[in-house]
């Protein structure tokens, strides 16, 4: 219980003769001496999901524009790939598929093929509760609430090291989520402005207090308090060699400010600071949309218009790391093929979802989607889901964390996967 | 009102009878009356306020416990300062109709003229000012406010009820039986939910309790058992996904692996599936419990080797509560899930079974078991003094009582719980949140316990004062020195606090004292009870 971090085995900074004024952060200068550590400066791959609550309509992020059952059951919907008057046409990927005209900045990466997207991809648990089943995607078992842990953190156990600092797995949100409950160190950050001891309006009394707050936990019995306090105040140290308040982004890199944006933004200085930084999470909201949805522009629009800026900007910002970073995207489920009779469309079952990085299979829309006529609908009425999510999740950590164990990510399940990685 | 009360004090008074140690075996175990009225207090209590160290023992432990186990302490001041909050009184019935949530509100105005249909969520400004509108005239109120006077309650009962023991257990319950505010079809119900069935059972027999909560709309919704029925015709197509079609399993299965056995307390897959046709048909309308004989599975089913049915309906799903309650494997699940809550994260198995012990001979008293536990030397061995972690919301109370401050904003308390790391009401799984240390200290959090600290004791939390004067007996300390000594003690009651004093002094060469209290509070012999 005491042990529960690798990186402060072996009784602390003393034994090896460095601390913070030799100016390696201890949690590294600790590392270092741990055996199971080849490279402790080595870049450790991150994984960033993102979840957009609420329920992404797929169809019309990434739409199969050819299909006239779509275009019928969506009368004022569906957005054309064609360009007729004013109005901006979808983005024609293949032919068949069409990105919403507000993701142009995805264009290039998915013509790049850094980009995948999986379509039909959902639960097999046919709960349309937006509770429910981000409950169940969270958890990673669709069958089950009482599943204590959530699936990012049991990758934390999988990883194959200890936690190596205090920002292993961070949720940039205010609250823990439940894909992060569970045993393995994990911590949510609001901002990273506020990591550290704060008084208002006088930053010199601040520095006093919290070497007091230091030296009491340092001082304390051993145990869980004194470790954490120790490892609280060095990451507090490390987060402070960086102005994060004026941060830069590389490149001209411009994050939209927005939630999404923000968090990213700061998913990106964690990554740059080398702070050991390897599953990381954030969310987006707003997709609940029962009413006026919008077409080409709109509500839809300015969300999806959001989700590709941000996760665009992330990425130019992050061009030297690009290597070591995947994105996933992930929502509950999808919406009704029809639209409903307040502009908008209700709960259904398969969305979409996309996957950024440079070992991923970009460049194609994966999965299976069938002509939408009413027969090949789930229920009569909504997009079948024909790819389980844990095929795709698991995929995509399993191949980027190299975790190789899907039966302790995702119990209950041993289908195959999709080929979404290279 | 006045029968429960009643009740409560024939079975008290019974109670009371029983032959018990004279004494809790505290002595034994080398405390002194004082440390052990400290410890006492800090198990039972959200915090000792000052001198109260001195008031337990001049009652006495032992009946200052009892006097804890019954609970009818008069509470008229915080009932006044309860009576500002109207919905606390309020049926489920009558919350649905003040307080509908967000989407049926667009849905109304719709359906009332006030809203075209076409303009809703396009223009926000315009579009939520016509929505207020609607809901001003309409008397309506926004479902937050429900939450903010749900939330304001538990943290002015925590920090002033006279009894704290209930209030504490009532956490502890609602813990076990945990429903979530994220759950937005359940969230309306959940100040009856614990208003109504976890406070009153919170110390009466565990059965009642359970079968209180199995009946509770809040969990029926939460654990979804309110759309689960009998075989239906699977041919019909399906225009809408009905919400209740079919079993679903999901509360059964919580009911035996988080409610009563536990999960290593003896049942197949086949047994959820048996215990799930058992409670087909329980249900909600209206805000209330309902049995709806038609959606309930008349086969005959078979649940830990004892039949139900066929046909028995509302009677097999009393009769499986029953049945569960009284299993030996809840006896030792709850006793042991009682002793981490009291006792430490790992309780002695000797402790435990004490417990259980009580729990099978007392069918299920809770007030029994805690007395078993406060009577057992391992509840006073040095292994448990100091050895668990305050929760943030105990810790946000303690310091509160400490301090003897009054609250005119409780919900600024909430925000700092929540950023300690427990936002209430809101953890998603039906595990509750983990009741252990680790859990609750981690980096983010611990700073945010020290900002805490700070941010009280300098009055930077808004609608919140006290007056260390007045807590000094109006002396003031003659000198910096003094005055950390002075704080320290009175808010960390027996405690040995050599060391806490010793790194504190170099302080006071910027002396304030309010700063000097932050830092006592954000310190880490504060941070265990």
């Amino acid at each position: 219980m005491v042990t529960r971090r690798g990186f402060l085995k072996g009784g602390g900074l003393a034994l090896l003769g460095v601390g913070l004024m030799g100016g390696i952060p201890g949690f590294l200068a600790e590392a270092a001496a741990n055996d199971r550590i080849v490279r402790p400066y080595q870049r450790r791959k991150v994984l960033v999901c993102i979840f957009q609550r609420g329920a992404m309509d797929g169809l019309m992020a990434v739409t199969p524009f050819t299909d006239t059952y779509l275009q019928t059951a969506r009368p004022t919907l569906f957005i054309s790939g064609a360009k007729a008057g004013n109005t901006r046409p979808l983005i024609d990927l293949d032919g068949k598929w069409g990105l919403h005209p507000s993701m142009q900045s995805f264009e290039p990466l998915y013509k790049d093929k850094r980009l995948a997207i999986v379509h039909g991809i959902g639960s097999p648990n046919h709960t349309r509760s937006h509770f429910d089943a981000q409950d169940y995607m969270e958890s990673g078992t669709p069958f089950n609430k009482g599943t204590s842990s959530g699936w990012l953190n049991r990758a934390v156990g999988l990883l194959g090291h200890d936690a190596l600092t205090p920002f292993t797995a961070v949720s940039l949100t205010s609250a823990l989520p439940r894909c992060f409950y569970g045993d393995n160190p994990s911590v949510a950050i609001s901002n990273l402005q506020d990591f550290g001891i704060r008084m208002r309006g006088n930053p010199s009394a601040a520095g006093k207090v919290a070497s007091s707050f230091e030296e009491l936990y340092d001082q304390t019995s051993p145990g869980l308090l004194k470790e954490t306090g120790k490892e609280s105040f060095e990451a507090m140290k490390m987060l402070q060699k960086t102005n994060t308040r004026n941060y830069r982004p590389d490149n001209n890199a411009v994050y939209p400010n927005s939630p999404l944006g923000n968090s990213l933004k700061q998913i990106a200085q964690l990554i740059k600071m080398d702070v050991g930084l390897e599953i990381a999470f954030t969310e987006s909201n707003g997709w609940d949309t029962h009413f006026n949805q919008g077409a080409a522009d709109g509500i839809f629009a300015r969300n999806v218009a959001d989700l590709s800026n941000s996760i665009t900007a992330f990425w130019t910002d992050l061009s030297a790391y690009q290597d070591d970073v995947t994105v996933m995207t992930m929502t509950e489920f999808g919406r009704t093929v029809r639209q409903n009779g307040t502009g908008g469309t209700d709960h259904g079952r398969a969305s979409c979802n996309f996957i950024l990085g440079n070992d991923v299979n970009g460049g194609i829309v994966h999965g299976r989607v069938e002509t939408l006529a009413v027969e090949t609908l789930e229920d009569g009425r909504d997009l079948a889901v024909t790819t389980d999510f844990r095929a795709v999740f698991s995929e995509v950590a399993d191949k980027h964390l190299q975790l190789g164990n899907d039966s302790l990510l995702f119990p209950d399940w041993n289908g195959s996967k999709i080929g979404v990685m290279t | 009102m006045a029968l429960p009360i009643l009740a409560g004090a024939i079975v008290l008074s019974s109670f009371l009878s029983e032959k018990r140690p004279h004494r809790f075996p505290y002595r034994e175990a080398g405390l002194t009356e004082r440390q052990a009225a400290a410890h006492l207090i800090s198990r039972f209590t959200y915090g000792a306020t000052p001198g109260q160290v001195d008031e337990v023992i001049k009652m006495g432990l032992e009946k200052w416990f009892r006097q804890q186990l019954d609970a009818t302490l008069p509470d008229d001041s915080l009932q006044a300062m309860l009576d500002q909050y109207d919905a606390l009184k309020l049926s489920n019935a009558q919350i649905a109709g003040t307080f509908p949530k967000n989407g049926q509100v667009i849905r109304m105005a719709i359906r009332d003229g006030y809203v075209d249909k076409d303009s809703v969520k396009t223009d926000r400004k315009a579009y939520r000012d016509i929505l207020k509108k609607y809901m001003d005239e309409k008397g309506y109120r926004p479902e937050q406010e429900l939450f903010r006077q749900l939330y304001c309650q538990k943290i002015l009962r925590a920090a002033y009820s006279q009894n704290q023991l209930k209030e504490v257990m009532t956490n502890f319950w609602f813990n076990h039986f945990n429903v979530s505010i994220t759950k937005n079809d359940c969230a309306e119900f959940i100040p009856a939910y614990e208003r109504d069935v976890i406070r009153p059972g919170s110390l009466g027999r565990f059965a009642d309790l359970l079968k209180a909560t199995a009946h509770s709309p809040a969990m029926l919704y939460y654990l979804d058992n309110f759309s689960s029925s009998g075989p239906v015709d699977s041919t019909r197509p399906m225009q809408k996904p009905r919400k209740a079609q079919g079993l679903n399993e999901n509360y059964a299965r919580e009911l035996m692996e988080l409610h009563t056995l536990g999960v290593d307390g003896g049942y197949t897959q086949e047994d959820v599936t048996q215990a799930a046709k058992v409670l087909t048909g329980w249900t909600v309308r209206q805000g209330d419990f309902l049995f709806a004989p038609q959606r309930h599975d008349g086969s005959g089913k078979l649940v830990l080797g004892k039949r139900f049915g066929p046909d028995g309906g509302y009677e097999e799903g009393e009769q499986l509560l029953d049945m569960l309650a009284h299993h030996p494997s809840t006896a030792h699940f709850i006793s042991r899930k009682i002793a981490i809550r009291f006792v430490s994260d790992d309780p002695p198995a000797t402790l435990v079974n004490k417990m259980t012990k009580t729990f099978k001979d007392k069918d299920g008293d809770i007030r029994e078991v805690l007395l078993t536990m406060v009577s057992a030397p391992e509840f006073w061995s040095s292994a448990a003094i100091r050895e668990k972690t305050k929760s943030p919301f105990e810790l946000a109370m303690g310091a509160v009582r400490s301090l003897r401050a009054h609250v005119n904003q409780p919900f600024q308390l909430y925000n700092w719980v929540t950023r300690m790391g427990e936002k209430m009401y809101f953890y998603q799984a039906p595990t509750g949140f983990p009741d252990k240390g680790q859990f609750w200290i981690n980096t983010g959090s611990l700073l945010n316990r020290m900002n805490f600290g700070l941010a009280l004791a300098t009055g930077r939390i808004p609608g919140l004062s006290f007056d260390l004067a007045v807590l000094n007996n109006n002396h003031e300390p003659e000198s910096a020195q003094a005055a950390l000594e002075t704080y320290c003690r009175i808010i960390m009651p027996e405690r040995d606090l050599d060391q806490t004093i010793r790194r504190l002094t170099p302080m006071l060469t910027d002396p304030t004292e309010a700063r000097v209290v932050g830092i006592i509070i954000g310190s880490p012999e504060y941070q265990r009870r």
